[in-house]
């Protein structure tokens, strides 16, 4: 394993992460708070340690996907660590698990929060908070793929292990192009959020916080109502931009090509606006007479629809007091997730849509069993490759589930809250029902809960596979054979 | 990778159709020039293997459809290489190419019966170049075989110089003489531009001391470098007699560049129907049907007598046996075409002597054109280049065409890249291998040869 090669990616994590935690010291000398110092403090030996790691330049650059993988997971594993440094240091969240929790679940654009009063913490972490949102929404390695000048093929490795979906297609030939194209998008997008929302008369501060975590689907909120008591104009922009930043990006791209046809006809995307539509019906129906009118109801089904299928878990209304079909329809939307190629989380639209036609693939198979038919997704032939995958995909997916599930509920809880605890943090949304419904938080739970879900919630991000091979045995044992090895040379 | 090297300047957007062997060469080559690149073919696992080693976009599809090339950004690339097996398919890729975008076009023809008519093809097609990836090689082992004991001849400055690659033979009299001596003691006008010991090339120094068993590149003007190998005691006469065995398409062209210039020639192929087919194109070349590798049959049409013998099968593997089989009879002069096989070190231990890889000399001719049309906004135009020593360094010639910071200063003043060394200057129609004295002016062409990759531009050579 190219040993040199991740701990240089890794130094270069570090010395993002350092520049990351500069405008929330500069939000500090701006109102004047003292949390600041921590993560100035945090920022200068992270650029010094990071800058260290890079000086020397790794011995080989020879990267495959097993690099790529190891040094994805370790580069969020890293990130988290740092930085909940300053939330630790600080005091504001006085448990170094609750600190960490509180991170991961930021960088992984989770949203769930342990803090009981979100309203006590400074404008640091508040800021903080919803910048790791922005910069998880991407991802980081996405973002140094952009900006650090390389050479070579292999980044594509980086690429594939840290952005969502069963497929990595590039939008064009490099793969640096390829992810400033997407950061362009990005940031574009971002902008006019803000400008929409400044427009709806938002204070800058909170209009910048809910931005932020509207572009990573991520959903920390600056209140403890979350977004209920903002205008209606405003729930309706968040609700739009929330379903925008869960579409395929290469969506955009075709867009901006004035490619509006091959736009229009991405199925993944149109499954996705399909069950959208369906999902707002059925919960507007059903929480009609809960509501002051049908427009505050379709209001409140939209942005609660948006929210949980995009993986955001920003709320408007304690969805936990609705009626069981919506509160159903929502926890499904959890598992549907958004687009793939997007900032979004879940087992991802696209995922669901080969599997329903490998399905029926199979269905027909019974009825002639000697039929030839190819699976198809845009028009162009699935190969067996990517169904298997898929399929392994989801089975694995239920596996960690199902004993997430089980080590979450040994804290003796009802069901409800271990189960949506788990597809709440797993598919990176946010609040569940019950005890971590949208009103409550995570704080309650057990130590071991906490550790546990903080797993699923980089699991999820990631996709589960770079983050469970750490723990092959294939991966220690080349690890730990170059460190014998180098001993011996010396 | 990260950060390790410049970042590349922006680069040309090219599609290639087809990844055989050519085109894998090609995505290798061009992309680490930083090129953006589009690969197009039917075979899944060919594109899905090539996107994940190298940074390149994969599209799956027949290449000379309209919709597939538009998908590969065809109005926008400014380059289509079509380099699948069939002619008629490249042919047609660039035809397609040219009506629907506004790229330049290569295309790879190697039958004969459309290789006759290249100049035609090219004009009514407007295609920018066509590579002949057998004829190329042919025209190789033919530049060799005229001069039996150079290992590679590369030809530079319109023909007039020549870079000669030679393996120092034990008690010849360069061992333990040092690059300084050597220009005393036997000539001033030639230069060594680059050697390879244990396996590592180096542009050697004044003070670098040659041994037996270096491999050398020198470069001279034909008749210097005739001398200069006379005088250190290399035979010049070139072959009489050629045996070749296979009888493929570069088989053909080289029996026909060996004949014109009245070298005897034999070729043992083993298909009859081909037999009579070459007995027709070739009537001169005597045409022998049998198996190549049967040991009595090469015994029996005189393998130990014959000058030279050249492997040009099909079959890699084949090719270098018989090498190594004939090294054990005979003295002939060897030539090794190598097809697909890399195991580039593996190979040079044999010793087989001169080895040709096809797909290189295809790579290289197309790269040249590449970094020359990427040039072409600049002034300075690359007129040629060559990979030598397996591509460990590269030869390139420059024309100078405007004054800039290469210009006018003694080459000694120059802050010369290491491992760099400007091995001939080219004004007036003369040929001058230059000393730290001379300058360059505007209008030269200028050899470099270095092992550092992607030279672009003649300011490249400052560090």
């Amino acid at each position: 394993m190219n040993r040199s090669m991740i701990r240089y990616i890794l130094g270069m994590v570090l010395a993002v992460e350092g520049l990351l935690l500069l405008p929330v010291c500069l939000a500090a000398l701006y109102y004047h708070e003292r949390e600041g110092l921590y993560y100035l403090w945090t920022a200068i030996p992270s650029l010094a340690a990071g800058a260290l790691l890079v000086r020397k330049k790794p011995e080989s650059t020879v990267f495959y996907l097993k690099e790529g993988c190891v040094s994805t997971a370790l580069s969020w594993i890293l990130l988290s660590l740092i930085g909940c440094l300053p939330l630790w240091i600080s005091g504001e969240i006085p448990s170094f698990s609750d600190a960490l929790f509180e991170t991961i679940s930021g960088f992984t654009t989770t949203g769930a929060s342990v803090v009981p009063s979100v309203e006590a913490l400074s404008h640091c972490a508040l800021l903080w908070r919803s910048l790791t949102h922005w910069i998880g929404g991407m991802g980081v390695l996405v973002f140094l793929l952009a900006v650090v000048p390389m050479s070579g093929g292999s980044h594509m490795n980086l690429m594939r292990a840290e952005s969502p979906g069963p497929s990595v297609g590039k939008l064009v030939p490099r793969v640096k192009s390829t992810a400033r194209i997407l950061y362009l998008i990005y940031i574009g997008m971002t902008l006019l959020e803000l400008i929409l929302l400044k427009l709806g008369r938002m204070p800058t501060f909170d209009a910048v916080c809910i931005t932020m975590g509207t572009a990573g689907t991520g959903g920390f909120g600056i209140k403890s109502d979350s977004l209920a008591s903002y205008s209606v104009y405003i729930q309706w922009v968040v609700s739009i931009f929330m379903l925008l930043f869960a579409i395929n990006f290469n969506l955009y791209y075709l867009l901006l090509l004035k490619r509006v046809k091959d736009a229009l006809s991405m199925e993944e995307v149109r499954h996705f606006l399909g069950i959208v539509g369906a999902a707002v019906l059925v919960v507007f129906v059903d929480i009609l007479h809960h509501c002051a009118g049908a427009f505050d109801a379709l209001t409140k089904a939209l942005f609660q629809v948006s929210s949980i299928i995009s993986s955001t878990g920003f709320a408007t209304a304690d969805f936990n007091l609705w009626p069981p079909v919506s509160r159903c329809v929502l926890v499904l939307l959890m598992f549907v997730g958004a687009c793939a190629g997007s900032t979004g989380g879940g087992i991802k639209v696209s995922r669901i849509v080969i599997l329903l036609k490998a399905i029926s693939k199979e269905f027909h198979s019974y009825i002639h069993p000697h039929s030839v038919r190819r699976v198809k997704m845009d028009g162009k032939p699935l190969d067996d490759y990517m169904l298997r995958s898929t399929g392994v995909y989801f089975a694995t997916y239920m596996l960690m589930f199902a004993a997430s599930f089980f080590l979450v509920t040994l804290e003796g809880r009802d069901a409800v809250t271990g189960f949506t605890a788990v597809a709440a943090t797993f598919n990176n949304i946010g609040p569940g029902l019950e005890a971590v419904g949208p009103a409550a938080n995570y704080g309650g739970l057990s130590l071991l809960s906490k550790w546990v879900l903080m797993f699923d919630m980089l699991a999820g991000r990631l996709e589960i596979f770079p983050m469970l091979i750490l723990f092959h045995p294939t991966i220690w044992k080349e690890a730990l054979e170059s460190r014998r090895k180098r001993l011996k040379k010396q | 990778m990260l950060g390790i090297q410049k970042e590349a300047p922006k680069g040309l957007k090219i599609i290639i159709v087809g990844c055989g062997k050519v085109g894998s060469t090609l995505v290798e080559q061009l992309a680490r020039e930083g090129h953006d690149i589009t690969v197009v073919d039917k075979r899944t696992d060919k594109l899905q293997e090539l996107t994940a080693q190298y940074d390149v976009m994969g599209i799956e599809g027949n290449g000379a459809s309209y919709s597939i090339q538009k998908e590969a950004g065809v109005d926008k690339a400014d380059l289509m290489i079509a380099v699948t097996d069939s002619d008629e398919l490249n042919l047609l890729c660039c035809t397609v190419a040219k009506r629907s975008g506004n790229c330049a076009a290569i295309a790879r023809v190697r039958t004969p019966d459309y290789s006759r008519e290249i100049g035609y093809l090219r004009e009514k097609l407007g295609l920018a170049m066509v590579i002949n990836p057998e004829l190329e090689s042919a025209s190789e082992a033919a530049r060799i075989l005229f001069l039996p004991t150079a290992l590679e001849v590369d030809s530079f400055a319109h023909g007039q110089a020549e870079l000669i690659k030679i393996k120092i033979p034990e008690g010849n009299i360069l061992d333990g003489m040092t690059l300084a001596e050597l220009g005393r003691r036997i000539s001033q006008d030639i230069l060594i531009c680059a050697a390879e010991r244990d396996g590592h090339v180096t542009i050697p120094r004044g003070s670098f001391t040659l041994r037996a068993g270096d491999m050398i590149s020198f470069s001279a003007t034909r008749s210097v470098a005739k001398q200069f190998l006379s005088d250190i005691g290399f035979k010049t006469d070139q072959v009489r007699s050629t045996m070749i065995i296979g009888g493929g398409k570069s088989a053909y062209y080289l029996a026909q560049q060996l004949l014109n210039v009245g070298i005897a020639v034999k070729i043992i192929e083993i298909n009859r129907a081909r037999c009579e087919e070459l007995s027709v194109l070739l009537p001169k070349a005597v045409i022998i049907n049998g198996d190549g590798t049967d040991e009595g049959l090469l015994r029996e049409e005189g393998i130990d007598r014959v000058d030279s013998v050249v492997a040009l099968t099909g079959i890699d593997e084949e090719n270098i046996l018989l090498t190594l089989y004939v090294k054990r009879v005979s003295q002939a002069k060897l030539i090794t075409k190598i097809n697909r096989i890399t195991f580039r070190e593996v190979i040079t231990n044999l010793d087989l002597g001169s080895v040709i890889y096809p797909k290189y000399i295809t790579a290289e001719a197309i790269v040249r054109y590449v970094r020359g049309k990427k040039n072409s906004m600049d002034n300075n135009n690359i007129e040629s280049l060559y990979h030598i020593f397996e591509q460990r360094a590269e030869a390139i010639e420059f024309h100078i065409d405007g004054v800039s910071d290469v210009t006018g200063r003694p080459l000694m003043e120059l802050p010369l890249k290491d491992e760099l060394l400007v091995s001939s200057i080219y004004r007036d129609g003369k040929v001058r291998i230059p000393s730290g004295q001379d300058v360059i002016l505007p209008g030269d062409t200028v050899m470099i040869v270095t092992t550092h990759t992607g030279l672009n531009d003649i300011r490249d050579i400052l560090i």
